[in-house]
């Protein structure tokens, strides 16, 4: 039996005054892990310079790395260069596509992106009214049918779902009930569970708790740095 | 008149998510009379020092009290099999 050792933080938030801490809390990660998953929200302001302090924190690491943007890396405006510095460093990027590694003969995919909101199954906005409402919904839509479309065609032994917004409520808990239709949507967990995923990792809601599940059974971790307590998640699944 | 403390609280929390010196969103702010009460955690000294400043300036005359923790990103801990 091979095991893949996932590693997972979200939400690290890195700028100019803590350049370099980070870097030094993955030394060993190595032994402990054999790929490394960034949830989004790197930066803190989503600026270009921010960018390159994410790719210099996490380039040339013994693991492969792959990340997903947060909300915070799109408020500059500056989400492509922020994401061309990080592939230039090495660092693979998802904007809801998906990617294939290969790990001790074993193979793991990583479908995800950004994610988004709206609510949660039966408490949620829906594609109705004004057109800023129908936009608003309609962009996590696109998202969930483009996550659904990369893990239908992605083959791999093991499929790992990467997002910065959350699929479920669970992993909410702690947060504020008003605020959870921004904090995510169920119509990623929806789009995952149809077609099916071995993990779900996410970020973003950093007073949420750890540990949930979709409806369909697929297990869910908040790995946002703040509900974590420590550097990096390590989830461990059976290759097979 | 003097404004209702939520709406004092409830600037103060827009102004740390929208300055651009902050852009902090999980930050949690009370007002109790002449006291207000920042809570919640963030990567660095400095930021947590500059989210009172802000704080201070869009409320001068409340005395800020600055309980907001700074993350210190420990070891990785025990791993988890998912079976
Ligand atoms: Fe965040
Ligand atoms: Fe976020």
């Amino acid at each position: 039996m091979t095991e893949l050792r996932i590693a997972a933080v979200g939400d690290v938030h890195l700028g100019e005054d803590v350049r370099g801490h980070y870097r030094q809390r993955l030394e060993g990660i190595g032994e402990r892990a054999d790929v490394l998953l960034l949830a989004g929200d790197l930066t803190r302001h989503g600026t270009a310079e921010e960018g390159r302090l994410v790719a210099q924190e996490f380039r040339d690491l013994p693991v492969p790395v792959v990340a997903v943007l947060g909300n915070h890396d799109y408020h500059s405006d500056a989400q492509d260069e922020i994401a061309a510095e990080l592939r230039d460093h090495g660092i693979t990027v998802l904007d809801d596509d998906g990617t294939v590694l290969e790990i001790n003969g074993r193979t793991l995919g990583i479908v995800g992106g950004k994610g988004f909101g709206g609510g949660f199954a039966g408490k949620c906005a829906s594609e109705f009214g004004e057109r800023e409402i129908k936009s608003f919904v309609r962009h996590t839509r696109t998202i969930a049918e483009s996550w659904q479309l990369a893990l239908k065609e992605i083959e791999a032994d093991r499929k790992v779902v990467l997002s910065h917004y959350s699929p479920i409520k669970e992993t909410l808990e702690g947060e504020p009930l008003e605020i959870y239709p921004f904090l995510g949507s169920y119509l990623l967990a929806e789009a995952v569970d149809s077609v099916g995923a071995d993990l779900i990792l996410h970020g973003h809601a950093h007073k949420g708790s750890e540990k949930g599940m979709t409806p369909g059974g697929i297990r869910v971790r908040n790995v946002a740095l703040p509900v974590l307590g420590r550097a990096y998640g390590v989830y461990c699944l059976n290759g097979g | 008149m003097m404004e209702a403390p939520q709406y004092v609280a409830a600037r103060v929390q827009r102004a740390l998510a929208e300055d651009s010196r902050t852009h902090e969103l999980g930050i949690r702010v009370d007002v109790r009379g002449d006291q207000m009460f920042l809570r919640g955690q963030v990567s660095g000294e400095e930021h947590r020092q500059r989210l009172a400043a802000v704080a201070q300036e869009v409320a001068p005359n409340l005395k800020v009290h600055n309980e907001i923790k700074v993350v210190e990103v420990t070891r990785p801990g025990e791993d988890e099999h998912l079976d």
